[in-house]
């Protein structure tokens, strides 16, 4: 059920008027690529983007972040939290994404809670706008059920009606109760009629047509069938092509590996703990002291991030920790293929 | 205007803030170990668990994990032994007496320990592995009318490699626990057991396996070959613990470091069940 329809012209004004109280950050244009970036103006922002090189991520989860900062002169130790709480609102998150940032959600929030990460997202309006198609040949977010997003939005927006010459309608449905009072406080758009209702049904049938299958088999039997591959040869096979350079990682809207190391000021006397993305495919990443390492081979790091991303996540979230945006596979510089080994292991087994 | 709770109290606070904590001993244990006896700024006892970890911090240069060596009862300081392998702990080694350095903790899942309680105990300790052996080795010995036999058996690579020689000596003598130590590599000087920890098996009297838990704590390579022996005495697998070594970066199950299949050694460990390790690939290869 939609709540409101809003167009986007209407749209773009409300948050030109949001961005006085938050930080916006949304999909611009860059050459023949869109990035997500924090604009001073919305006329910046191309809400009709097909995807962006990166998500959002960076943004909750910043690539480096100082922990807490520290004064460690003659005996005296004084350690003082950094959170970062600005406002800031992403305009024109896909589905992919969202259910990217809500793996991030609980990951960041289960046993020990993190404080940096939820500082931030706490601070964080999203706007969804739902993709009608496939936004690029060589995703598989339907295989891996990531197309859609019920949850970990403000407000989604469905483009029902789009001129192509960039007048859209969008169909809104609010996500939570701040989502709701935005529109509302603003008096946006108009309720939605019985047409508007049954448009949004036909653009949902519509959709589920508009996204090509990549693998042969239900996403929900992927944990089996990886717990069936740990020893297939297709690890070291496909690993021989591997750099290990962590680009995969790098990409990966769901990954949220980090290092921590201390940076000192000029004086030696104060600094500040960092954090800083790390990544599984990198060969020290599971080295301990003595110079062991678990997984110092790249079939066996590969295995790691496959079964990760496609078994372990889902079982410890309970969301999948693959959203099928396919940002790995276009970022290889060997061309490997985490949709080709998925298909691959089915063919084994 | 958020869709997550905001966390942030009025006092911002963070789970990677260390507390200060003071060196009130510091001991060469060889060459290579220093032994750390240690209380927190505020004087309260860090309440650990036999097994647990903690990070420690020097600020400006860094963290790592080290198993805490002490049992919880002895609360008024707890000790750690660290091995000098890298900056930070190289750092460490350089520290007086009366300095403070930074602690997170303790973390992670330590020993079951009322689980353990009117069970005969074995422990199997190799090398640095006598560390964290040690916090459950002192709370037998204090809580001793709460168990069964104790055996403890600890191999080294050389006898000046031997850590806690003290402590040796006094295990030796107590007649509260059946204690063998052996070496790889005897020098002249050494009159003890030599050959490698398995070869200690044989001075144990008949385990009940019903009624014997077993600790196995050492470097990858032993802990195969204890298991056999342990298994081939037919104590079952829920009955055999492990410690597992990984470097935690974060210790709060966030940075992955420490992660096996689906599993995080510091949330879900150190401390593991043979039965469910023997179903995690990587654990101990």
């Amino acid at each position: 059920m939609l709540d409101r329809i809003v167009e986007k012209n209407e749209l773009l004004e409300l948050v030109d008027e949001l961005s006085r109280e938050r930080t916006i950050i949304g999909p611009v244009p860059r050459e023949e690529h869109y990035f997500y970036e924090a604009v001073k103006n919305v006329r910046e922002l191309d809400l009709g983007f097909n995807y962006c090189v990166y998500s959002p991520k960076a943004f909750l989860f910043p690539p480096t972040e100082t922990l807490f900062r520290f004064e460690a002169q003659d005996g005296s130790f004084g350690a003082t939290p950094v959170l970062e709480d600005r406002p800031q609102a992403f305009v024109g998150v896909h589905p992919c994404d969202i259910n990217a940032i809500r793996l991030l959600d609980r990951a960041f929030s289960r046993d020990h809670a993190d404080e940096h990460y939820l500082s931030r997202r706490g601070a964080t309006f999203i706007i969804g706008i739902d993709c009608p198609k496939a936004c690029i040949e060589g995703v598989f977010c339907v295989d891996m059920k990531s197309n859609n997003a019920e949850e970990g939005f403000d407000i989604m927006c469905y483009p029902l009606e789009d001129d192509g010459k960039g007048q859209v309608v969008y169909g809104v449905m609010f996500g939570t109760k701040a989502g709701r009072e935005w529109i509302l406080y603003h008096q946006a758009g108009r309720a939605p009629s019985v047409k508007d209702e049954r448009d949004f049904k036909q653009y949902q049938r519509q959709k589920e047509q508009a996204f090509p299958r990549s693998i042969p088999y239900d996403v929900d039997t992927l944990p089996d069938l990886l717990e069936r591959s740990y020893d297939s040869l297709l690890w070291e096979a496909t690993a021989r092509r591997c750099y290990s350079c962590g680009s995969c990682n790098l990409s990966c809207p769901t990954c949220y590996c980090f290092d921590v190391y201390d940076e000192l000021d000029m004086t030696l006397t104060s600094g500040e703990r960092k954090r800083e993305w790390d990544g599984c495919q990198l060969p020290g990443f599971a080295l301990v002291a003595g110079d062991h390492n678990f997984r110092g081979k790249a079939a066996s790091r590969l295995r790691h991030r496959i079964y990760r991303k496609g078994k372990w996540v889902r079982e410890r979230e309970g969301i999948s920790g693959c959203v099928g945006c396919a940002r790995c596979d276009r970022a290889c510089t060997a061309k490997i293929s985490s949709i080709e080994i998925y298909n691959q292991l089915a063919e084994e087994v | 205007m958020t869709t997550l709770e905001n966390p942030q109290l009025n006092q911002p606070s963070s789970i990677y803030v260390p507390e200060p904590a003071e060196i009130i001993k510091m001991a060469k244990l060889t060459e290579m170990e220093m032994h750390y006896e240690l209380r927190l700024a505020d004087g309260r006892p860090l309440g650990q668990d036999p097994g647990q970890f903690v990070q420690v911090s020097l600020l400006g240069v860094g963290e790592c994990p080290i198993s805490l060596c002490s049992s919880p009862t002895r609360p008024e300081t707890f000790e750690l032994c660290i091995r000098r392998v890298g900056k930070v702990t190289e750092c460490l080694h350089r520290l007086s007496e009366g300095d403070t350095i930074g602690i997170r903790g303790p973390l992670g899942h330590g020993f079951d320990v009322n689980e353990m309680h009117g069970k005969d105990i074995l422990i199997v300790a190799g090398g640095l592995g006598i560390a964290p052996a040690r916090s459950l080795i002192q709370y037998i010995l204090d809580e001793r009318e709460r168990f069964g036999r104790f055996f403890l058996l600890y191999g080294g690579r050389t006898p000046q490699e031997l850590l806690f020689k003290d402590d040796v000596v006094r295990w030796r003598e107590n007649p509260d626990v059946d204690f063998h130590v052996t070496v790889d590599q005897p020098d002249s000087g050494w009159r003890g057991k030599s050959g490698v920890v398995t070869t200690l098996f044989r001075e144990l009297p008949k385990l009940d396996p019903n009624e014997t838990l077993a600790v196995i704590i050492g470097p990858p390579i032993m802990f195969k070959f204890v298991v056999l022996e342990i298994l081939s005495r037919r104590i079952p697998q829920t009955s055999i613990y492990c410690s597992l070594e990984r470097q935690m970066k974060c210790g709060v199950g966030k940075c992955g470091h420490c992660q096996v299949n689906n599993i995080y050694v510091c949330q879900e460990g150190p401390v593991f069940k043979y039965a469910q390790l023997k179903a995690l690939r990587e654990s101990v290869e």
